[in-house]
């Protein structure tokens, strides 16, 4: 097919495989060696080919607007994302600091609050916490740890630096499109896996298992009962919750499944009794886990959970209340507990950002509106949000409206220049906009995945990659 | 096992049967409908009643030519046992518990779905139809192949197996039932070959016609083909051997007394049955009871298997029932 890069990247703009002058980076002159060999209509041939695949495979996506039709396909861009193994190395370290650094947080809130005292973090902010449970209080799971599955939102901007955009620590989604997305480029290139040395990724899978199980409540030979808790085949997830359940060997369960027995313990509804389960990696936001101390009205949960866990009768991931750090503004704060906690400098920054409830912030982001993102503290999936350079004027006035109204809730960061890959639009590539989501597992050990899952924003120009706004995805590699 | 997935994987199986007993039926029925006189009273609709949807249909369409029943049977989602309807009401189970399922069974149920939507058209010819419920039935087939020789004979397992043979014996009994339709003269030479014929035709619906004249006779004598289609042990559609899977699949699961019980129900009838009287008039009753049975069977299955525990309260004795096996 036509490689032609002579007109990349973009002015202002970085791009993951083409340099400057329209080379390729070293990392990707193979593959882009190798499409300059395919004949365009085999090439054309594959990519219908992978389009079949992933009808036949059902991967997936329910979209919330699209009532009735229960699922989508999942658009995938066969041209991968690519990243050195070196660079790859540093980044790694630093995401297992900034969970670690987190955990320490999470733990520390629901304990002493050592961290409130010393001044580093203000009391407001916690008292302006939506996902703080006080239910919570005084509890220490094992290890410490809270959020044994995050994932982290990595972004480049135009000088290519890496950023952390976000953490995710509540029920953090996509990793079985990770997965799927490299059995697709396996399928369909495998030459390309000859001829490029690329970090297999399937390890994923045995790590969250071990990471569960590590969260029985026993310690015994014995292999520990682990059920991933799904709200159905309604939630936008539900094929990553089978995909996970399968790849584990798990049991997928829906809170109907479950009940706590007056020995606290939980047990699901057989065909032969009832059966103890020892974990539970539950994909329910806290609000709908156990209506005896949340929403009461949660027909998805199940009643006495958070008395079985807080009992140790049944190990849960991730905690309830660990989305506490699973918030815009107690993001920013993730350098500091980083400092604090660990006495270290973070590896890898944080996008400068804006804290509305701060005075000299706030006028600063009323007045450049129109050049800024604004994010909600609590909101999930790039749902409202405002960005800023493409919006009306009476979007940044509603915006403004909400700020006034609860400046604690709101936060701003610039609108970055997200970096580029070519993506194969209407027959000829062409430079999209990208971000990366690695998965990062704490628990009795760490582990990061060999990359992560690159979501692309398909229409020209667009900075939205969520797959809920109509984004894509990419295999992304890891090179040696 | 969890008693949600078993009724899953149980209606999985049924759904599946259940789409190809129907497009078996209908390619059998286009074939003989074209052999019978002219003035006889079996018509499309005999499809309909076969499968006790007379109500619904008439529900939905002013007549009963061909075209709107093979609509209703064939691709109409108002109809539940539709064949669109079962394929997508199978693959929305089979998405429930893709995690019991060895991977591919996924993919080739999805691949089904994919197929029939987009080939199932409103108007087809006739020849048209043969070729894709062929199709249909060779994708099903396909299925079941792949499960027999990938999947553990674990108790999911035992679900599908029982699913697919409480609704099979069911369709054997609906399509035996077919024959009772047909008002021909009695005594009257050519009305008796056209009995025979409409025999023939059932035999063939069950793909059980070749097996007949290997292991029974080459004529079709209504007494003889009921007798087979009853009581035959080793072919794999007839009630009896149906039932005999269902004993299999029960004497591998757990507190079965119940389904076991409905089960000899079922075959002390077949047992009892006086073949020379029922094809002389009172089959359709006849017929009508072993539906009865068999749905009481399915009772008894739901009651043990799928709703026990979910209806018991919700604080349970935990007491030793943690150690049950699942």
């Amino acid at each position: 097919m036509n490689v032609d890069f002579s007109h990349y990247p973009r002015p202002g703009m970085y791009d993951e495989l083409v340099a400057s002058e329209g080379v390729a980076r070293p990392a990707a002159q193979r593959l882009t060696d190798y499409l300059g060999t395919i004949p365009q209509d085999e090439f054309e041939a594959r990519v219908a080919a992978v389009n079949a695949a992933i009808m036949t495979m059902g991967i997936t996506f329910t979209v919330y607007s699209d009532a009735g039709n229960i699922d989508r396909a999942w658009p995938f861009d066969v041209i991968p994302r690519i990243i050195e193994r070196h660079e790859w190395t540093r980044i790694e370290a630093g995401l297992k600091q900034r969970l670690t650094a987190l955990n320490l947080f999470i733990n520390d809130l629901y304990n002493e609050q050592r961290i409130i005292k010393d001044g580093i973090f203000p009391a407001e902010v916690l008292a302006g916490s939506k996902n703080f449970r006080t239910q919570c209080r005084g509890i220490t799971p094992r290890y410490g740890v809270w959020a044994h599955v995050c994932g982290t939102d990595l972004v480049r901007d135009h000088d290519g630096t890496m950023y952390v955009l976000e953490d995710n620590l509540r029920v953090p989604s996509g990793v079985s499109y990770m997965l799927e997305n490299r059995q697709l480029m396996k399928r369909l290139f495998p030459e390309l896996f000859r001829l490029c040395e690329i970090l297999p990724v399937d390890d994923y899978t045995t790590q969250l298992s071990d990471t569960l199980a590590a969260l029985a409540p026993f310690d015994s030979d014995e292999r520990p009962v682990i059920a991933v808790l799904t709200p159905g085949i309604f939630n936008s997830a539900y094929f990553e919750h089978s995909y996970l359940a399968q790849q584990m060997g798990a049991e997928l369960v829906e809170g109907s499944d479950l009940v706590v027995g007056d020995d606290d313990c939980v047990y699901m509804k057989t065909i032969s009794g009832l059966r103890r389960v020892d974990v539970i990696y539950r994909r329910i936001d806290d609000d709908f886990l156990d209506p005896e101390v949340f929403r009461a009205d949660s027909t998805l949960g199940v009643r006495g959970l958070l008395r079985a866990w807080r009992k140790g009768k049944v190990g849960l991931a991730n905690a309830p209340g660990a989305g506490v750090a699973d918030d815009k503004v107690v993001y920013t704060f993730v350098p500091k507990f980083i400092k604090y906690y660990l006495d270290q400098e973070p590896v890898i920054p944080n996008v400068p950002s804006y804290l509305c409830m701060y005075e000299h912030d706030r006028d600063y982001v009323l007045a450049n509106l129109d050049k800024l993102v604004v994010k909600p503290a609590n909101e999930s999936g790039g749902y409202g949000m405002l960005m800023g350079p493409c919006s009306t004027a009476e979007e940044r006035a509603q915006f403004a409206g909400l700020i006034r109204a609860n400046p604690r809730n709101y936060m701003a960061q610039p609108t970055l220049a997200l970096s580029t890959v070519p993506t194969y639009v209407d027959g000829n590539l062409a430079p999209r906009h990208i971000d990366l989501r690695p998965f990062v597992l704490q628990g009795k050990q760490s582990y990061v995945t060999t990359g992560g899952l690159t979501r692309v924003a398909l229409c020209e120009g667009s900075l939205v990659v969520n797959s809920s706004q109509g984004g894509g995805s990419k295999d992304t590699w890891i090179v040696a | 096992m969890l008693s949600r997935v078993a009724e899953n994987l149980y209606w999985m199986a049924r759904y599946l049967e259940r789409t190809e007993d129907t497009a078996r039926l209908i390619n059998a029925t286009t074939s003989v409908v074209l052999d019978m006189p002219h003035g006889t009273a079996f018509g499309w609709n005999m499809l309909v009643k076969a499968a006790s949807l007379d109500e619904l249909f008439s529900k939905h369409y002013d007549n009963a030519y061909e075209d709107s029943i093979m609509r209703f049977l064939i691709r109409d989602e108002r109809n539940p046992s539709s064949i669109m309807s079962c394929i997508h009401l199978a693959r929305e189970n089979t998405r429930t518990f893709r995690e019991v399922l060895p991977w591919e069974a996924w993919e080739g149920i999805n691949e089904l779905y994919l197929y029939a939507r987009e080939h199932l058209q409103a108007d087809m010819s006739r020849s048209a139809r043969f070729e894709v419920l062929n199709a249909i039935i060779y994708r099903r087939q396909a299925l079941v192949g792949l499960l027999a020789g990938s999947m553990s004979r674990d108790v999911a397992y035992q679900f599908l197996r029982l699913g697919r043979n409480v609704e099979r014996a069911d369709m054997t009994s609906r399509i035996i039932d077919v024959t009772t339709a047909v008002l021909l003269p009695r005594n009257d030479e050519p009305g008796t070959a056209y009995l025979n014929l409409l025999w023939l035709s059932v035999l063939r619906s069950l793909s059980a016609y070749q097996m007949y004249r290997r292991h029974v006779a080459v004529h079709v004598r209504p007494e003889q083909a009921l007798d087979f289609l009853f009581n035959d042990a080793h072919f794999p559609r007839t009630i009896t051997h149906c039932m005999d899977e269902v004993g299999e699949c029960l004497a591998m699961l757990p507190k079965n007394t119940d389904a076991l019980r409905a089960l000899r129900s079922v075959q002390r009838r077949l047992r009892g049955a006086d073949l020379t009287h029922l094809v002389d008039g009172s089959l359709h009753e006849f017929m009508d009871a072993i539906q009865g049975d068999l749905a009481a069977l399915h009772d008894a299955l739901s009651q043990q298997y799928f709703y026990f525990y979910r209806n018991q309260a919700e604080q349970p004795a935990a007491v030793a029932m943690g150690s049950a096996q699942a």
